[in-house]
């Protein structure tokens, strides 16, 4: 029986050491073929010339958001167009997962990554260090690409080691918060230019039984962008100059903004359960009046203006005093980063790949701008609108000029940092977190990424 | 048998696929968990090796220290809800007088079959503090104990444990309604001949002999309450912030939100090694002995 036992702990280790065997061969597999878009660039360099390739059928794989509304019909848009400019070019959808970017992430570690594929800087960041994406400079000089966007919206483009790596579609996106100005009136309450108005707003709605302002907090990211707006009052970068290392969330203006947020939740400033609640039910409680205000990014006012039609508008945040309301006025919380279509830098095609990421890109913004109702994209539309946009929206393409913006969650580039925010800025709506552990939290979290 | 047991090479035939099958699956990831767990890795990249500084952070974090005790909490409720209560279900419905043992047997066995999703979705339209219906059953009581359940810090990890303590009850009520049913009848009528009441007959004779399914729904409730993590995915996200995070959760956030594997497998072999620990403890404590009727 022992000599038994003996074999089959032999057979156990062996089957352990070969698949240990394999892995190591697979590593150094993908370390060779992941050597640096040096390697890509010769190789693009050495395939055929546009022209040729414009031949010669190619089929892409493309990793892209095909959820709803707001993502299908600009895709679909965009590949009917690619299908008039590029006829050789067949596309192969894979749906983008809601998975903070797991699937994509092993597809790269299994070396099998799409020809194109949606990245933001996480993503970015994550595959240059492992060579998983390409370098874009000599596509986005070949294709005049730079051209072709607004000069406000180059932050879309331009990572800060001063590459690119994605075509971007969207522009700097922003956080609002919207308000229904029924309600405001009904209670006699002024739109709130200071802070301490803001709170006896929310002291007002509360006794009258108007639940102050309705969040989707189930999500972490719309708590982070509430912080940044108060952050915003005083530090114009917000959230950003946090996820760069050059401020503490113990300074100053950071902590009095996590101080205020406390301060107004604990004034009655959310609805019970606000951090399980999901977008359905946070959006149902503003858009059917029993919530005053409601925070989300702008792509929020064509459903909600359906709903609430002129009533609908949105609040410039409010500061410490009326001066400081004016000076931080076109300061929002949200923006945009380097995003949208990248390409791998083990595509077969870097070349074609590299085009049909980049059309694709300016036919997404164009149906966005011309069909969708907003004038928030990276590049520069020619053709006329077809769907007005609403006064909320109208409102916001005038203040888009002066705007200064932050980041959304999504967009910080340290994930270690990002990670945590959205943890304590979430605590903070349950009003027993105080600012203190706020601001010892989120140091932690700076200190440990540097 | 002895024939069969005598023949070894049937013993391997038959044995070898779930070896393999075990060994690919289970044993190679869980030896790689420990051996990523010493490296400073993206998942991505080959890493680099930093010897045990995952393990010196992941003690100085206060998450890990969060991530645990959630943990202890979890598994403390959901064994003590799973087990008396499927001891007491179990008794009653192997009782022959008992009405409505076939309902008992079948209702309480349910939630096991339904999808975890489901019943968090269940559970989170009955936790709703506005019209949830636990908060508006004490309202009809006149009780003025409303909460924010998932939402309020300190309740949330309770609140989770009693939908996993609800849903998997069945399963231990299952095994344990096996275990009495498997007692033979004549102890019973001894003890019973002996004067002894039917509580103290159970007490005495009927629970001590099923000390091995016992050690079976300990080890697979205490492990699983370890282990918990769609629970807290579907229902809390973890939150509010960090308070309903688990070790689980916190590899996943780890590896799949930070890009952090090396740590993520850190804590994930801290939990294998606390599973592995408590598995002993009950091994060595209670059963030790094969019970032969």
């Amino acid at each position: 029986m022992k000599k038994w036992s003996l074999l089959l702990s032999a057979t156990l280790l062996i089957s352990a050491l070969t698949a240990c065997g394999a892995n190591d061969e697979n590593e150094a597999g993908a370390s060779k073929s992941a050597s640096p878009s040096a390697s890509g660039s010769a190789a693009a360099s050495e395939s055929a010339s546009p022209s040729a390739d414009a031949q010669k059928p190619v089929k892409l794989k493309i990793y892209a958001q095909y959820s709803d509304d707001d993502t299908k019909l600009p895709y679909d848009y965009a590949v009917a167009e690619l299908k008039k400019a590029m006829p050789n070019v067949e596309m192969e959808l894979d749906i983008q997962a809601q998975d903070d970017g797991q699937k994509l992430k092993t597809y790269a570690a299994m070396g099998t990554l799409p020809d194109i594929f949606q990245a933001n800087l996480d993503i970015i960041n994550t595959f240059k260090n492992s060579n998983n994406i390409l370098q874009l400079d000599e596509y986005v000089d070949k294709l005049g690409f730079k051209d072709k966007m607004y000069p406000s919206t180059m932050n879309t483009l331009v990572t800060e080691d001063g590459h690119s790596y994605a075509f971007p579609y969207a522009g700097n996106e922003v956080g609002l918060l919207f308000y229904n100005k029924e309600i405001f009136a009904a209670n006699n309450v002024q739109e709130p230019k200071t802070y301490a108005d803001l709170l006896a707003a929310v002291k007002t709605f509360k006794a009258a039984g108007v639940t102050p302002l309705s969040m989707f907090a189930k999500e972490k990211w719309p708590a982070v962008v509430l912080y940044d707006m108060f952050v915003t009052r005083t530090e114009p970068e917000g959230i950003l100059k946090l996820d760069r290392g050059e401020a503490k969330a113990s300074d100053p203006a950071y902590k009095q903004a996590a101080e205020q947020v406390v301060e107004l939740v604990k004034a009655g400033l959310l609805p019970k359960g606000a951090t399980s609640m999901n977008y359905d039910q946070a959006a149902a409680l503003f858009r059917e009046g029993k919530a005053a205000m409601f925070i989300n990014g702008q792509w929020e006012i064509e459903d909600s203006t359906k709903a609430l039609g002129d009533k609908l508008g949105y609040l410039y945040i409010p500061a410490s005093d009326e001066a400081a309301y004016e000076a931080a006025k076109y300061n929002f919380s949200g923006g945009g980063g380097p995003s949208g279509y990248a390409v791998s830098s083990h595509a077969e095609n870097k070349e074609v790949a590299a085009e049909v990421a980049a059309f694709l890109s300016e036919k997404y913004a164009e149906f966005k701008y011309t069909q969708r109702g907003t004038p928030i994209v990276a590049t520069k539309v020619d053709l006329p609108v077809q769907k007005e946009f609403p006064p909320t929206m109208k409102q916001l393409s005038e203040d888009i000029p002066n705007m200064k913006t932050t980041a959304f969650a999504w967009g910080l580039g340290n994930a270690k940092f990002k990670a945590a925010i959205e943890d304590a800025s979430q605590s903070l709506l349950t009003g027993a977190y105080s600012a203190d552990r706020f601001a010892s939290d989120v140091d932690k979290a700076i200190e440990q990424s540097k | 048998m002895n024939k069969y047991l005598g023949n070894k090479t049937a013993i391997l035939l038959f044995i070898l696929p779930a070896l393999l099958l075990y060994s690919v699956v289970v044993f190679y990831p869980m030896l790689q968990v420990f051996f990523r767990s010493l490296f400073d890795w993206d998942g991505l990249t080959p890493g680099t090796f930093i010897g045990l500084g995952n393990y010196t952070r992941l003690f100085d974090d206060s998450l890990f220290h969060t991530s645990v005790y959630n943990g202890i909490v979890f598994a403390l409720v959901i064994t003590v809800a799973q087990i008396a209560i499927g001891t007491v279900l179990a008794f009653a419905v192997a009782e022959a007088g008992v009405r409505g043992r076939k309902f008992v047997r079948i209702s309480v066995f349910i939630p096991v079959v339904l999808s975890i999703t489901v019943v968090c979705q269940l559970w989170m339209a009955m936790y709703n503090p506005e019209y949830g219906l636990i908060n508006r059953v004490f309202e009809l009581l006149g009780i003025s104990y409303r909460q924010d359940w998932i939402s309020g810090s300190k309740t949330a990890i309770y609140a989770l444990a009693a939908v996993n303590a609800w849903q998997y009850m069945g399963y231990h009520f299952a095994l344990l309604l096996a275990a009495v049913k498997s007692v033979p009848e004549h102890y019973m009528e001894a003890a019973r001949i002996d004067g002894a009441s039917k509580f103290k007959a159970h007490l005495r004779i009927t629970i001590p002999l099923m000390a091995e399914t016992y050690k079976f729904c300990l080890i697979f409730a205490i492990t699983g309450g370890l282990n918990a993590f769609a629970n807290m995915y579907i229902m809390t996200g973890g939150g509010p912030g960090t308070s309903s995070y688990t070790l689980t959760y916190m590899m996943y956030r780890s590896a799949f939100r930070v890009g952090e594997y090396g740590y993520g497998s850190a804590s994930a072999a801290f939990l294998v090694i606390e599973c592995l620990i408590v598995t002993l403890l009950i091994n060595r404590f209670i059963a030790r002995q094969r019970i032969v009727y």
